[in-house]
């Protein structure tokens, strides 16, 4: 009886080593980030870095009012106090603008640690250019977008005085977080995006992939705020000689109540602002003289626009076809900042030209004339005018307002709501929004003032 | 490897049948006071082998043909040994006496060993059979709560893995629940699964010591569920045992609605307000209420203001609860049978049972189960071969839909929704704007009506689990003393369930529509979404193995007692789930339909472009144990005892570096019998003993990784890629958690076992613990991380008795299982002090602890009452009286200004059983308290009431007019809502309530047919019982009625029904 006992201890010790056993992969889903296939996984991650740019800038501009019941309804507190420019609270803990634009920079600061300076095989070498590239462009449109909404407008003057953002380059989440100067802030975003450029491919594999146009379009769109007229015309420029097709609004049919599709010819780079309340087209309206002065031959009055009650109208002209708005560089909104800059640079045919290749394009087809300028300054002026029809609703109107009140231009914004009449004036402290109160108490930054 | 395995010992079992040369004694056991004979008397040898008397007090030796002694033992009687005779003339008779200073003499079962309670150091507690069945249920867990020592089970969690505690907390964010052993191994397979009336005991393992031969998973105690075994020489038995149970249907009026008057004169008033406006021009169409659709109709004029009035007038009368109890809601009956045979031979026994149950919820749910096993033991010459089988096969099947699951345009349904018409005819709920549902697609969709009572006929959840345990163990004396022990289990559960909403279904026919498409010119439908059933499909695959080699040695001198035992073990976890949703479904044909998932398509009622939703599930997840474990215990002059043990752990935790992989715990400790020493001489007390134990443990956190590590979400529809999240940072600077126990505790027993028990202090100081801390997230691993964030320190006492109150006519025993336990948190590293994280609402508990306070503290906003001008609920700012919330509940304000009132968990918690008996009839009432602790009670919240529809009876009592502070707490209402005056007034400390509270557990009657009886009728046992369950609260501290473990707010957290049980048991 005792060997069958031994036997079977024999083959109990017989059984895998201790150390290959627990090399076990224990869950199917769980990967060590170190490779070139789980990077861009990371960076693929739709959901966290292109479904979640922030609201909280257009929620802040002047596009868009709300009736009473509509905003009454809302229980949210940050929906409730953004677009009256309350001076705090405006990002309840949780899920915040402030945790997703971080989350991006943190997701590309993990890839970049990862394989930057990893030695690969040379059929790996392009590839990990790509996502190194793709890493520094995130980094650099998350920073972006946070000097807009958390930072005073970028003034050369006394923007190594400014506070600027937080400018988290690794992602040891130990490091403390401190604000740059907005100096600081914003020579990372150009250098970030400078290296990308050369890392990135002139087509990806999908416009929700960033491309080397795309960063190129950031970059236009950073310079133009910055004031930097020449630089941002120049970036622009590179940018439609890699891409430059236009949409011909004839040629569009609906899809549903939509006319634009998604990831159109113009579409640079695909990010969206899933709307809260106060821009989801089912509870906002659209500021009335704006709607106004899209003359009926101008498509984009009848394909963008729904009523919403008698003599309201909403927004319907995302190019991502859906209630989503659309936030990502597209070629439209360079033609705009090329001729922009090319007015301010007094080349008054050159900005006409490309303002009215856009505008031919919105036209019912033979309806068209195009729009003259007698000056540099009348040439700005309609320029100004048609930038906010075109690009309603992208994110970027809130950034123009403060660079054109930096500029001088004198804009305060005014919304009345349960009749109470709140203004924001021109170049108002506010207008660096509130940095979200828990962080504040947990790092110790400091507050924007108020 | 495994399969050669198993091979060898099938051999080995095969070889054991063979005869080897024995001789055989015979002879008779019997009671030195009565003279009776003694069934159950362990006999053994030298060589280990053991034997056991018969009813008639029998037994049958088979013996090598070797000298030989042979030791009678038996609870609560002296043991005898004797030498055994070669050439036997007539049988041997035996006479055993009682033992004056008996412990209460229990062998307790540790999954590794069975350890007499009486060398034990550790802390053990047991509930046998007896106790166990005087409750009825289907599972075996439920029963454990009020008659085990120091368990708790919180009703408030959700799985009831997570419910079950011992000894409170040893962990802030790990598992608190116990490790929970089937005889020898972990069971992986779900808890219901195992039968009660399979059970022997449970044995409760609470210190250190005691659990520490189980590693790490054991920090927070083991149960280990012992069960039913035959003996060897025992005559055939059969036992049958048979009950229904009758549960009354929940009593919904219990819930705390709010009437449907002011429901409806809320909603007119809002709809006056304009609150309705968005929604009704609203794109997506949502479905309104009928008072709204009734106020629309007025405004524009199709009905009179007097038609309307009356209209409304009428909702005011209707009670949802009504139609709920008289069309969805039934009584619920559950059915149990089971059998089982037992018996043994000189050389073998075995046991082999088989049981069923079947249960119809309330509402109309069905479960069904089957458990069949087998157990076999053979021994031939010293090697004994013991083999198990254990099956389940269990169904559910969904019934109808309840409360809490029906929903019409908000998330909670209005009070005064209508299921039915009087003659039982399903009536309609609008979840889209029943005007547009009328006419969209002119005919050419399919009907997007909602009959909530019609449609739960068509959904059709089932779900069939089958779970098969097969176990062989073989032990094999090597040396005198030493012995080889060789255990493997393998375990296997399937689950199968599918969801199948038919395409009569509300979920089919309304996804269907939005993605169909309608060429109106030629009336032509294109389904993006085949017209058919939507099919949900899911397997879950549970394979277990473990394998166990032990060595023990036993050694007995005259004053000493020595044992050691060691071994190894490994353990396999792997699971499984697949799921992928099928379109089209057609149940007939099996055929499916096919989608384009990659094509977005313009949504039917919104016209905004989506894809059609995919549900595809593949998850493995793979974990492996190897463990190295020992202990030794040593006894002089059966007065002193000293234990030690020790185990190491390993797993393959994912990203750790290989030295963090192994976690040690070790224990020590000590035992003294008092009572067995010269100088002890309290005649009482017969019975004084004293042990202590310490020890400790450690656990690596999973997150402790070296390397980000990241976690796929899915292929993505655009780049056709991988996508996936960062799941965790590297995070090498956490330390290991650890645990360290201290135990001590006497064990006592007056003269006649009047009382006996045992009286144990603890002491678990738990340091570097791991718990979520919020971090900046501006570091982008998100807002919680997990770190060691402090030092916890919890003791308490469990104080364990039983009395035999009255002899004679009237038998009456207590039993008291009562525990004292507190924690605090004596260091906290994680500075945030924010208020809001510490004040939770009604139903979430989280923790965010304070130095010098418990871990799950109850907390409220400082509450100065309502503001006679408006009715506005007033707090404290700054030391002011303040109205403005959003800086009472912000991030500025810290803890200091909140009001502490205790724990969560209670603090003193217990059972009292009496039994009662008197002639053939047993009377058992178990009472269960809960004291020391506090609860938050549900009350209204404003904006949860207008978004989310969620009602509550509070706002009848709400501040309407000046004066009426006096007189309630509940603030007036207020439009628009504001968010943080909810939050506030629902944080505050004005709905904190004492928690404490006595329950009446069960009520257990028996009736045992006599001697005479039996004999008349052939039967060993006959015995009648009548158990009545969930009778609810005696007695309770708050003033408002409540149950402190039941929010009453919806169906779904109601006190569980009352029940009643009747059943048989007989043995043949």
């Amino acid at each position: 009886m005792k060997k069958y006992f031994f036997y079977s201890l024999a083959c109990f010790l017989a059984f895998p080593s201790c150390e290959k056993t627990l090399e076990t992969k224990p869950s199917s889903t769980l990967s060590v980030l170190s490779g070139i296939k789980e990077a861009q996984a990371v960076l693929d991650a739709y959901s966290f870095m292109n479904f979640r740019a922030p609201g909280a800038g257009e929620m802040s501009a002047d596009d868009y009012y709300m009736l009473n019941a509509e905003y009454n309804i809302m229980t949210n507190e940050g929906m409730r106090r953004t677009p009256i420019w309350e001076k705090d609270n405006l990002f309840p803990p949780g899920e915040n603008n402030w945790l997703a634009l971080y989350r991006v920079v943190y997701y590309a600061n993990s890839v970049l640690e990862a394989i930057e300076n990893k030695e690969l095989p040379t059929n790996e070498q392009q590839e990990k250019e790509n996502i190194c590239g793709q890493s520094f462009f995130w980094r650099a449109y998350a920073f972006q977008k946070a000097a807009s909404i958390w930072a005073m407008v970028y003034d050369p003057a006394v923007a190594n005085k400014t506070m600027g953002i937080p400018l988290r380059l690794t992602a040891d989440f130990n490091v403390p977080s401190v604000r740059s100067t907005l100096e600081e802030t914003y020579q990372q975003i150009v250098s970030d995006l400078k290296k990308a450029i050369p890392l990135l491919p002139v087509t990806p594999v999908h416009v929700m992939r960033p491309s080397k146009p795309a960063a190129y379009a950031i970059l236009a769109r950073t310079y133009l705020y910055m004031g930097e007229y020449g630089k941002a015309g120049l970036y622009a420029d590179s940018s439609l000689q890699l891409r430059s097709s236009l949409m011909d609004f004839n040629t569009l049919t609906a899809s549903g109540n939509y006319f634009m599709p998604q990831f159109n010819i113009e579409v640079l780079h695909h990010t969206i602002i899933q709307p809260p309340n106060p821009l989801a087209n089912s509870q906002n309206k659209i500021d009335s003289n704006l709607y106004k002065s899209y003359v009926q031959n101008d498509l984009r009055r009848t394909l963008w626009f729904r009523s919403a009650g008698t003599g309201m109208v909403a927004f319907f002209g995302s190019y991502d076809g859906t209630g989503n708005l659309f936030s990502g560089p597209a070629t439209d909104e360079m033609y705009l900042t090329r001729a922009e800059c090319s007015a301010r640079n007094n080349n008054v045919s050159a900005a006409m030209s490309d303002l009215n290749a856009v505008l031919i394009k919105r036209w019912k087809t033979g309806t068209f004339v195009p729009l003259t300028a007698s000056t540099p300054a009348d040439a700005l002026d309609k320029i100004i005018t048609e930038r906010r029809k075109e690009l309603l609703m992208r994110d970027l109107r809130w950034m123009d307002i403060k660079r054109y009140n930096r500029d001088g231009a004198g804009m305060s914004l005014k919304r009345t709501i349960n009749g109470v009449t709140y203004t924001l004036p021109a170049n108002d402290l506010r207008f660096a929004l509130p940095i979200p109160e828990d962080i504040i108490a947990l790092t110790g930054m400091p507050q924007n003032p108020r | 490897m495994r399969y050669c395995l198993l091979f060898i010992l099938l051999c080995a079992y095969a070889n054991l049948t063979k005869a080897q040369a024995t001789r055989t004694v015979r002879g008779t056991v019997t009671d030195s006071v009565t003279g009776q004979p003694m069934s159950g008397v362990i006999i053994t040898n030298l060589r280990g082998q053991r034997f056991a008397t018969d009813y008639r007090g029998y037994f049958i030796a088979q013996l090598p043909m070797q000298n030989d002694t042979l030791r009678f033992s038996y609870l609560g009687y002296m043991t005898r040994r004797m030498p055994a005779p070669f050439n036997q003339p007539e049988a041997l008779t035996v006479i055993l006496s009682p033992r004056a200073d008996k412990l209460e003499d229990v062998v307790v079962n540790t999954g590794y060993q069975q350890l007499p309670k009486e060398r034990a150091t550790g802390s053990f507690s047991q509930v046998s059979r007896a106790i166990l069945e005087e409750q009825v249920s289907t599972d075996l867990i439920s029963r454990l709560e009020g008659t085990a020592n120091a368990l708790q089970i919180d009703r408030k969690s959700s799985s009831l893995g997570d419910r079950i505690t011992i000894r409170g907390l040893s962990t802030i964010s790990g598992p608190r629940s116990p490790l929970i052993i089937l005889d020898n191994f972990p069971y992986e397979g779900e808890l219901n699964n195992i039968n009660p009336n399979d059970i022997e005991t449970v044995t409760l393992l609470k210190d250190a010591a005691a659990a520490s031969i189980w590693g790490t998973r054991a920090g927070n105690g083991v149960l280990v569920i012992t069960t039913k075994k035959g003996r060897f020489e025992q005559p055939t038995r059969v036992d049958f045992n048979m009950n229904i149970t009758s549960g009354a249907k929940p009593d919904l009026y219990a819930l705390k609605s709010m009437s449907s008057s002011d429901y409806v004169n809320l909603e007119q008033f809002l709809y006056d307000k304009g609150y309705y406006n968005s929604n009704i021009n609203n794109n997506n169409r949502p479905g309104l209420t009928p008072v709204v659709e009734i106020l629309i109709r007025k405004a524009n004029g199709s009905l009179s203001a007097v038609q309307a009035e009356s209209q409304l007038n009428a909702l005011k009368q209707l009670d949802v609860r009504d139609d709920f109890l008289k069309w969805v809601y039934r009584p619920s009956l559950k059915q149990q049978y089971s059998i089982s045979v037992r018996g043994g031979t000189k050389q073998q026994f075995w046991m082999m049972s088989a049981g069923f149950d079947r249960n119809l919820s309330t509402l109309s749910e069905l479960y069904q189960r089957f458990n069949l096993r087998m157990d076999h033991t053979l021994r031939v010459g010293a090697t004994t071969l013991q083999t198990g089988f254990y099956f389940t096969e269990s169904n559910t099947e969904n019934g109808k839909t309840g409360m809490e699951s029906i929903s019409g345009p908000l998330i909670i349904l209005y009070p005064y929704a209508q299921l039915a018409d009087a003659d039982g005819n399903p009536l309609m709920m609008s979840r889209l704007r029943q005007g547009y549902v009328d006419t969209a697609g002119g005919g050419r969709l399919l009907n997007w009506n909602y009959h909530p009572l019609e449609d739960m006929k068509y959904t059709k959840q089932t779900s069939r689990l089958q779970d098969i345990v097969l176990n062989i163990g073989l032990q094999q004396p090597i040396v005198k003393g030493l012995h080889a022990e060789l255990r493997y289990q393998y375990e296997k559960q399937f689950v199968d369930a599918r969801t199948l909403q038919s395409v009569e279904s509300y979920f089919a026919r309304d996804l269907i529509n939005k993605f169909s498409q309608i060429n109106y010119s030629t009336g032509v439908v294109t389904y993006r979404i085949p017209k058919g059933g939507i099919l949900d499909p899911s397997n879950r695959r549970t394979l277990s193995e473990a394998l166990r080699a032990q060595l023990s040695y036993q050694q007995r001198w005259i004053n000493q007692e020595l044992n050691v035992l060691a071994g190894a073990e490994y353990r396999s976890i792997d699971n499984s789930t697949t799921g992928e949703r099928i379109y089209g479904y057609d149940p007939e044909t099996l055929g499916q339909g096919y989608v384009d998932y990659l094509t977005a398509y313009p949504n039917y009622i919104t016209k905004s472009n989506q894809m059609i939703p995919r549900s595809s599930t593949r998850i493995g997840t793979a974990y492996r144990y190897i463990s190295f474990f020992g202990n030794a215990a040593y006894t002089y002059k059966k007065k002193y005892t000293v234990s030690a043990s020790m185990r190491r752990d390993a797993s393959n935790l994912f990203g750790l570096n290989i030295n963090d992989k192994w976690s040690p715990l070790y224990s020590v400790g000590a035992s003294w019998n008092i009572s067995q020493e010269k100088f002890y001489s309290i005649s009482w007390l017969p019975v004084l003993r004293l042990r202590t134990t310490l020890g400790q443990s450690g656990n690596a956190d999973p997150s402790k990784t070296a390397l980000t590590t990241i976690s796929y979400l899915g292929t993505s529809p655009y780049a056709q890629t991988n996508t996936a999240a960062v799941n965790q940072p590297p995070n090498p600077s956490l330390r290991w958690e650890k645990v360290n126990t201290w135990n001590i505790g006497i064990d006592f027993n007056t003269t006649n076992q009047r009382i006996s028990g045992s009286l144990e202090y603890y002491r678990k100081k738990c340091t570097d613990l791991f718990g979520s801390a919020p971090v900046d997230y501006t570091g982008g691993a998100g807002d919680i991380l997990i770190k060691n964030v402090g030092d916890i320190l919890s003791q308490g006492w469990d104080i364990e008795l039983q009395s035999i109150n009255t002899k004679g006519l009237i038998k009456w025993m207590t039993n008291l299982n009562f525990s004292y336990n507190t924690d605090k948190v004596l260091t906290y590293y994680v500075n945030s002090r924010a208020i809001s994280r510490f004040v939770q609402g009604s139903s979430s508990v989280s923790i965010n602890p304070i130095e010098g306070y418990p871990v799950y503290g109850m907390y409220g906003y400082r509450w100065m009452g309502l503001d006679p001008a408006n009715g506005n609920p007033i707090g404290v700012e700054n030391g002011k009286p303040s109205t403005s919330y959003a800086t009472i509940t912000g991030s500025n304000t810290t803890i200091e200004d909140a009001d502490f009132f205790g724990s969560v968990f209670p603090r003193v918690f217990g059972s009292l059983r009496n039994g009662f008996q008197w002639k053939q009839f047993q009377l058992n009432i178990n009472l269960m308290f809960r004291f020391d602790y506090y609860f938050r009670k549900a009350t209204i919240n404003y904006n949860q009431l207008m978004s989310q529809g969620r009602h509550h009876t509070d706002y009848a009592r709400r501040w309407q007019q000046p004066g009426d502070e006096l007189n309630t707490e509940v603030p007036s209402f207020v439009y628009p809502a504001v968010t943080t005056r909810d939050n506030f007034y629902q944080g505050s400390s004005v709905h904190i309530l004492k928690g404490d509270h006595i329950r009446l557990q069960y009520i257990n009657l028996n009736y045992d047919l006599n001697g005479k009886q039996l004999k008349k009728l052939g039967l060993q046992k006959f015995q009648v019982y009548l158990n009545l369950q969930n009778l609810g609260i005696l007695w309770r501290a708050n003033k408002y009625g409540l149950d402190p473990e039941y929010f009453n707010t919806s169906a779904g957290n109601l006190p569980p029904e009352r029940s009643m049980s009747i059943g048989i048991r007989a043995q043949f």
